[in-house]
């Protein structure tokens, strides 16, 4: 029983300190793109959601039937629309990924287009009618049990995030009110943070929704800033605590007992360096360095061992 | 001048000479014939209506600067009738603030106000006009003064409105409080009423002038033709003179308002002003012995002097002259306010600072000081980095982005100007650079507005940063050079150098730094030379400090430039130099060309307009001349039409055809929408990359912010295989934005792929400055990066910092096993 104490602290640790992989479970997407207007917007549309559709399916392993793409014209990317983004399209596939999820599943629902309307009448507009926000949260009430990332990238979004927030769901939105109707920049910043590794602040190989979300914060005021204009779009985040937990990316698949130990070993000196952050401004500061680069320096040979065992570190 | 005017004058000169008797000549007719300039007229008039209008005759005398007798007859006024007195005492309360006498100016004009206080409701509209002169005199000492002097012109306006006196004096003290917009609206309403009165003309000169409006001397001289005796319109005129460093007219302007009034100040010291410039001790002599004769305290004097200085740019001067007035008078606002603005252009801040802070204590209305002060505390969060012959004081987050890059260009501008001119700045030269360029123009002017991208008071530079402008805009590289070139030819001429020349130079300079910097000729400059809208060498100063059109004062400085291009081709580049200390020793421009280049003004004109024709012979053919204000025609302009549309239509191979006609009309034009760019598009299109490679080369050869050519050169070697020669092009860019991200990136990729560590570093710390998307994969590489360039201990601090922060970070912990390896290799 002795033994189990630091085996527990191994485990229970980094769980506290470190996102949770959105697998075990299994992830679900749904993406929706809106009415373009012009063939700029609808090239910007089309582009989000291939890159957001070729990143669900080929790098966080989102098998087809939970991957479900509707657009204004399906004609116009067959590889990856999958359906027309009508009103009663959208509520069909809410209704089609609610019977596949288990409970602990995320769902993503990623909206993108011109957004228009106040409060519950927010909405995204579609070919046809416009489902409102209170459309989507009654949609959503099907997934009480899943953890829910709902963004909605239009602009005069802001609106959604009291309609849609609940417990277990992060809303995002690209502006912080409906008043902020100026065509909105953030879609392709937050895709391009999700998908790719620039925004993985931590280096640990995956993108929580938080470090998307600020990384795509940060390249549309430095957009805005380039082309001396005034900040239009301030973008929304419902709940950054349970965003920082919600990562996208590779899961961490070692089966293997001797890596398994491993990984935890290294997961136990990576909360060591957390500790010895955290007792920073009360040490030497040479000491601190000192210790720094030890921890660091085993850190790197556990990595080299888990490598050489055949994992991932 | 209108009718009614017309006819109070006609009866007013009937009456001075007798021909009327009947009825009596009225204060109105006499203030008439005065603002006609009828001064003689007036006089007689006012001595005709006897006692009833001694206070007009005193206010007579005073613009005749007959100033005692003056005195003498408002006195009498002030004793004989009580209503004329007011007006005769806020008069004498002005004499007495003429004379530096401000006891008894605050005395005489706190009687009127306190009247005033008492019982303005019974007062006509001249006698508010009287307490509204009052107040203005107490204004010099208490900026609530100021308020009710506005206050008592308006009333003044609200008992008649016809009272024309009323609105000029408002207009002149808005404009005074530095409310321009606010003053025109007082001299338009009294041109209402009399569409050339001289004095209303003045002030719309006087507002045009402040609002930097291009040419205000129409205005002006419709003032003088309206009435040729205002002194005020001479004495600025005098001032547009000096200013363009037209001595000799300006001389005469000045003295012209002193054949009107002996006594005025502001002409006694234009002509100080001009003998100090000219080196004329003893007529320099002459105007401070009479402007000590006019007042107790000529701080006034001093301080136009030092004003005078500072526009020519001779701040060392400038400076002494300040502080001459400020021991004059040590509560003057403006004098304050003027060492002030000296010392910060001089880089003394704190000593600046506390002298505006004075003047703005006396004078709350000044806009500048109120800008610069609060400009001030925005430059205390700035970082400055002292490093060789340098200070470089910009705002924090950025400072040592820009620093990695200004220093080694300052420092090889440095070498290069003291090499040529052979002159050295005493200290270091201090820079300072803002991303807002109503900062910069602030720091500059005190307003916002100037057009300028930099600015040179001789050892301290101001610019815009790069970041106050969008890409392309400018080139933050060849503007740091232009203006520390003008630290080296103002300090070897003494800052005596006219500004043609000193600009001149420094664009030259530009272009010597790097083939690609500064101006270049154009379809509009063509045009507006070939149609003598630009100026000849002789008078280009004019095409500086009073363009005729928009655009003139660009030009002007290409012209400059090619003017000293030609007299160094012919005469060598000591023949410059030559001339900078031709000038230093005090010759005018005549004098400077016969004794270095050996030609009259006219001769030298010639020489230039022959030179510049012969090198540009072959656009001139198919350029039509212009006035610079209307748009440029001609045979180039309408090929080159011909070619875009057909790009338009994506008729290549016709385009093409078209294009190249265009470049064979004007084979060096490397600016916007040059034949160069669409051929070198039209050329990769086609897949011809060497011509494509070539055509771009000519735009990037000559174009300092061709940020698009440059990257299509960059591609276009890296697709012929010539990586390291895509750099060119790459470092080209980062004059033009130092704030682009993949540039660096690229950059620094190519360095390390020519194993040129060294630039791969610096380009490495450029991305960090830049807070990138992803900070700690940017610090990971600058660890590469330095660990390339043998510097395993700032790799080392690098990879911990980044670790520190993510350790779970994979490729940063194995280059940190590497490195220690590196240091423990058995």
């Amino acid at each position: 029983m002795k033994r189990r104490g630091p085996l527990a602290l191994a485990i229970i640790v980094p769980l506290a300190f470190m996102p949770v992989t959105a697998r075990a479970q299994q992830t679900h997407v749904l993406i929706v793109t809106g009415l373009a207007g012009e063939a700029q917007y609808r090239a910007s549309f089309l582009e989000a959601a291939a890159m957001l559709s070729d990143s669900a399916r080929k790098r966080w392993g989102v098998a087809d039937s939970s991957l479900i793409v509707l657009g204004e014209d399906p004609a116009a990317d067959p590889g990856h629309i999958t359906g027309k983004s009508t009103r009663e399209e959208v509520g069909r596939a809410f209704l089609r990924l609610s019977r596949r999820v288990a409970p602990g599943d995320v769902l993503l629902v990623f909206l993108n287009g011109h957004g228009a309307g106040e409060g519950k009448t927010s909405r995204v507009n579609l070919p046809g009618p416009d489902p409102t926000a209170t459309d989507y949260a009654s949609w959503l009430a099907g997934f009480g049990r899943q953890t829910v990332v709902f963004v909605n990238a239009a602009s005069g979004s802001g609106d959604f995030v009291p309609v849609i927030a609940a417990k277990g769901r992060i809303v995002v939105t690209a502006s912080k009110t409906g008043l902020e109707r100026n065509e909105s920049i953030f879609a392709r910043p937050f895709v391009r943070g999700l998908t790719g590794t620039e925004a993985d602040a931590d280096k640990d190989g995956r993108v929580s929704v938080l470090e998307a979300f600020d990384f795509a914060r940060k390249e549309v005021a430095r957009a805005y800033e380039t082309d001396k204009k005034m900040l239009t779009e301030h973008a929304v985040l419902s709940d950054s605590a349970l965003a920082r937990t919600v990562s996208f990316g590779a899961p961490r698949g070692n089966t293997d007992p001797r890596i398994t130990a491993l990984v935890a070993e290294r997961q136990e000196l990576e909360s060591q360096v957390g500790a010895l952050r955290g007792r920073k401004a009360s040490t030497d500061s040479t000491a601190y360095e000192h210790e720094l680069e030890r921890l660091l320096l085993l850190l790197a040979e556990k990595s080299q061992a888990i490598r050489a065992a055949g994992g991932k570190p | 001048m209108n009718a009614c005017c017309n006819a109070l004058l006609t009866l007013a000169a009937a009456m001075a000479l007798g021909a009327w008797h009947q009825p009596a000549t009225t204060r109105a007719q006499v203030r008439a014939l005065a603002d006609a300039g009828r001064l003689d007229d007036a006089e007689r008039s006012a001595r005709a209506g006897g006692a009833a209008l001694t206070e007009s005759l005193g206010e007579v005398l005073v613009l005749r600067g007959r100033i005692a007798e003056a005195d003498s007859v408002l006195r009498r006024a002030v004793e004989v009738d009580a209503t004329a007195g007011r007006s005769a005492e806020a008069a004498l309360a002005e004499l007495a603030m003429r004379r530096g006498d401000r006891s008894e100016a605050y005395r005489r004009a706190g009687v009127v106000t306190a009247a005033y206080q008492q019982g303005a409701a019974r007062w006509s509209s001249d006698e508010r006009v009287a307490a509204g002169r009052a107040y203005v005199v107490l204004g010099t000492r208490s900026a609530p003064a100021v308020k009710q002097a506005l206050a008592a012109f308006d009333d003044a306006v609200a008992a008649d409105a016809n009272n024309i006196e009323a609105q000029l004096r408002a207009g002149d003290l808005l404009l005074e409080k530095y409310n321009a917009p606010d003053a025109k609206v007082s001299f338009e309403a009294v041109l209402k009423r009399a569409p050339e009165h001289a004095r209303a003309l003045l002030g719309l000169a006087r507002v045009a002038q402040f609002e930097g409006k291009p040419d205000p001397l129409p205005l002006l001289k419709r003032s003088l033709l309206a009435n040729p005796s205002l002194t005020g319109a001479l004495e600025l005129q005098s001032r547009f003179h000096l200013e363009a460093e037209q001595y000799d007219s300006a001389r005469i302007d000045a003295r012209r308002a002193l054949a009107v009034d002996s006594a005025s100040l502001p002409a006694w010291s234009l002509i100080g002003a001009v003998a100090r410039m000219t080196g004329d001790s003893a007529e320099y002599r002459r105007a401070q012995a009479a402007a000590t004769r006019l007042s107790s305290q000529p701080a006034d004097f001093y301080a136009e002097l030092s004003e005078a200085f500072v526009r020519q740019r001779r701040y060392g001067e400038a400076m002494r002259l300040a502080r001459v007035a400020l021991a004059v008078d040590s509560t003057s606002a403006r004098v304050l306010g003027l060492l002030g603005d000296n010392e910060l252009h001089a880089g003394r801040i704190e000593q600046g600072r506390a002298l505006l802070e004075r003047a703005f204590a006396i004078d709350p209305f000044n806009l500048w000081h109120k800008n610069t002060l609060d400009l001030l505390d925005k430059l205390r969060t700035f970082t400055t980095i002292d490093r060789g012959h340098f200070r470089i004081v910009a705002p924090a987050p950025e400072a040592d982005l820009l620093a990695t890059y200004l220093l080694p260009l300052l420092e090889e501008a440095y070498d290069s100007l003291a090499a040529r001119y052979h002159y050295r700045p005493e200290g270091l030269v201090r820079l300072e650079l803002y991303r807002q360029h109503a900062d910069f123009s602030v720091r500059t002017i005190g307003l916002s507005g100037l057009g300028a991208l930099g600015v040179s008071f001789g050892p301290v530079l101001m610019m815009d940063a790069p970041s106050a402008r969008l890409r392309g805009e400018f080139n933050w590289g060849s503007v740091a050079w232009h203006e520390l070139a003008h630290t080296f030819t103002l300090g070897l001429s003494e800052s005596r150098a006219p500004r043609w020349l000193s600009e001149g130079l420094s664009v030259l300079e530009e272009r010597r730094a790097r083939p690609s910097w500064g101006a270049d000729a154009t379809v509009e400059f063509l045009a507006a030379y070939a149609g003598g809208a630009l100026r000849p060498v002789s008078q280009l100063n004019e095409g500086f400090v009073h363009p005729r059109f928009s655009n003139e004062v660009i030009l002007s400085y290409y012209e400059a430039s090619l003017v000293c291009e030609m007299i160094e081709a012919q005469k060598g580049s000591k023949a410059l130099v030559d001339m900078l200390t031709a000038y230093r020793d005090g010759l005018a421009t005549s004098a400077v060309l016969t004794r270095v280049l050996g030609a009259t003004p006219a001769e030298f004109d010639k020489q230039f307009d022959a030179w510049l024709r012969a090198k540009f012979a072959v656009p001139l053919r198919s350029i039509q001349p212009s006035d610079g204000k209307t748009p440029a025609q001609g045979a180039f302009v309408s090929t080159m039409v011909a070619g875009i549309a057909l790009v338009d239509r994506n008729q290549l191979d016709s385009a093409r055809v078209v294009l190249q006609s265009a470049q064979s009309l004007f084979p060096g034009y490397a600016g916007s929408g040059s034949p160069a760019l669409y051929l070198a598009h039209i050329a990769r299109a086609r897949g011809d990359l060497r011509e494509a490679l070539a055509q771009v080369q000519r735009v990037t050869a000559r174009s300092e912010t061709a940020w698009e050519a440059n990257l299509l050169e960059a591609e276009l070697r890296e697709s012929l295989g010539d990586s390291l020669g895509a750099r060119v092009p790459l470092e080209r860019m980062l004059w033009m934005s130092p704030y682009d991200i993949p540039l660096h990136v690229r950059l620094a990729e190519l360095a390390a792929r020519a194993g040129d560590h060294a630039v791969e570093v610096r380009e490495r710390r450029a991305v960090v400055a830049l807070d990138p998307p992803d900070p700690l994969d940017a610090h990971y590489q600058l660890a590469r990066a330095l660990v390339g360039n043998g510097d395993l201990a700032g790799a080392r601090r690098e990879l911990l910092g980044v670790l520190e922060q993510a350790p779970a970070f994979e490729k940063a912990l194995t280059l940190l096993l590497e490195l220690r390896k590196r240091a423990t290799p058995n």
